[in-house]
């Protein structure tokens, strides 16, 4: 345990040697929830406008959410695995007394650590600035159950990641394709963070809702803003449990397979 | 002339050799092209379904707002196909390879803004075109709307070029600096929506100090003939002004150049 609480240490203190260049990734953060924002407060601009089940303050609470939310699920460095297998690099760590996956897990909490420091001054300067209407959730049961959604979300992710990175065994060329096909592509699009998907007529939220992205951000925001409720949000529960165990699985699986076709390139 | 021509000439080899890269890597090539059309596809649902419940966006009407999207696309996708080389520009900063680009015969800037153009987005340009002009027709625009539209898409390619001589200049004086291509994208990224959905003091300074709105909305305006003779005159105005700070800024950043790690 002693030797993950350095790497989380290490990987807070690595982050802080690139000071001006994690700025602008902060930076670049709230660019995206002003487009947001502004185009949500534009479609909202008439306080008594009702939209896809959204009042005015609910939906710029969705848009702020997502800055949190975003914070704690997808502040992560295990994208770097692919990285780690195409350039051979994993080996080291291999020789290593440390679990593989626990060591990545353990930089995605430190990464996590620091970015929901950010992501809190950024949400209160924000909000002193842009004053919006916001909805405050106060009951502490749909809270607990916000929280179980989020570390269920931090898994999902996780899994995606190191699954997604695996691909680099069998197209060493394909470490960056990859995740910008599914972890920036479908996850930007699908978890919530560009539009909430109750927008989308109900055959395609099915669809959506039948994949584990919209359990990232979308699901998790829409238990805060208490839009799922009751049975539904327990069946939300389990589907993110489920999806969360299914990745796990895969995961094992296609890492095992994965290993046994590595041959350490570059090294 | 003849200048011109040699330059050509060099682009077309430059380009040539970035296209042979990218197409001996026929996966990688699709994966990017497939996340590309996808992303695209996304946002134009989204806009879609919003201008579906609200009707309006900012008193513009759906066909109005989706032609602002795919003027927005046209400098975006066009920048990247012929700027690719500037996302790839840090490590030669950092490695001290710039040496070998600054002995050359050549204009430094020249190769380090136009040395790899991107196949991928080459791709995606004819049917964006032909997007565009088909949801621009629809707008009934005149003959000078329309060559309006031209000369201001023009001068937005004048200042997304400048932003990415900054960009470049950036990298020499700064290594550090991983993000900023990407801020620049997400800055322009604004200009998806008209920068009229933005409150002040936001909207000023989209549209006149980080002139995302004289790049992307005041063309589109102009087709819809909703363009004053001052925000004509002034936007090539800051066209000019943008390309002469940024030129201005590359020389001075040559000068700051350390060879490090050479």
């Amino acid at each position: 345990m002693r030797k993950y609480l350095q790497i989380f240490k290490i990987s807070f203190q690595e982050e802080f040697a690139y000071r001006l260049n994690f700025i602008l990734w902060r930076v670049r953060n709230v660019f995206q929830i002003l487009l947001t924002f502004f185009l949500w407060s534009t479609v909202f601009a008439n306080p008594g406008t009702v939209i896809f089940g959204y009042d005015r303050s609910k939906i710029l609470t969705y848009v702020f959410g997502i800055m949190i939310v975003r914070a704690l699920v997808m502040s992560a460095r295990a994208a770097d695995i692919a990285s780690d297998i195409a350039q051979g690099d994993l080996s080291n760590y291999l020789l290593k007394p440390i679990t593989y996956f626990r060591y990545w897990f353990t930089r995605d909490v430190s990464s996590k650590a620091l970015n929901l420091i950010f992501a809190s001054v950024e949400f209160v300067l924000l909000f002193i600035i842009l004053r919006p209407s916001f909805y405050l959730q106060t009951n502490p049961g749909t809270l607990v159950i916000f929280f179980v959604s989020i570390i269920l979300a931090v898994f999902i992710y996780f899994f995606i990641l190191i699954v997604v990175s695996s691909l680099t065994f069998w197209a060493p060329e394909m470490s960056w394709g990859g995740h910008f096909l599914i972890t920036i592509v479908l996850v930007e699009a699908l978890s919530g963070a560009l539009f909430p998907i109750n927008i989308l007529p109900a055959p395609a939220q099915s669809v959506v809702m039948a994949t584990p992205f919209p359990y990232l951000i979308y699901f998790p925001v829409q238990v805060y803003l208490g839009q799922i409720t009751g049975q539904a949000m327990l069946g939300g529960l389990m589907i993110a449990a489920a999806w969360a165990g299914i990745l796990w699985f895969s995961m094992n699986f296609i890492w095992r397979k994965g290993l046994r076709v590595y041959e350490s390139t570059g090294r | 002339m003849k200048k011109f021509k040699k330059y050509l000439k060099i682009w077309w080899i430059m380009s040539k050799n970035s296209f042979v890269m990218v197409i001996s890597q026929k996966l990688s090539l699709f994966i990017f092209l497939i996340g590309k059309i996808i992303r695209f596809g996304f946002f134009f649902i989204f806009l879609f379904f919003i201008l579906k419940g609200s009707n309006t966006l900012a008193g513009y009407s759906g066909t109005q707002v989706i032609f602002f999207f795919l003027t927005f696309n046209i400098i975006d996708v066009i920048s990247q196909f012929l700027f690719r080389e500037v996302y790839r520009f840090r490590p030669m900063i950092v490695n001290g390879d710039f040496d070998f680009v600054l002995v050359k015969p050549i204009s430094s800037l020249f190769r380090v803004l136009l040395g790899g153009a991107d196949v991928v987005d080459l791709i995606t340009i004819p049917p964006l075109i032909i997007a565009t002009i088909y949801f621009g027709s629809l707008l009934q625009p005149n003959f000078a709307e329309v060559l309006l539209y031209l000369a201001l898409l023009l001068n937005g390619f004048v200042i997304a070029t400048a932003f990415h001589i900054v960009v470049l200049s950036l990298a020499i004086l700064t290594t550090e600096i991983d993000h900023m291509v990407m801020i620049y994208r997400d800055i322009t990224s604004l200009g998806r929506l008209p920068v009229d959905i933005y409150k002040q003091p936001l909207q000023m300074f989209l549209t006149y100090l980080i002139p995302v709105g004289v790049m992307i909305t005041l063309p589109a305006k102009a087709a819809m003939g909703a363009l004053s003779l001052w925000g004509i005159v002034s936007a090539f105005g800051i066209g000019l002004l943008a390309m002469f700070v940024a030129l201005r800024f590359w020389n001075h950043a040559l000068t700051k150049y350390t060879s490090a790690s050479s």
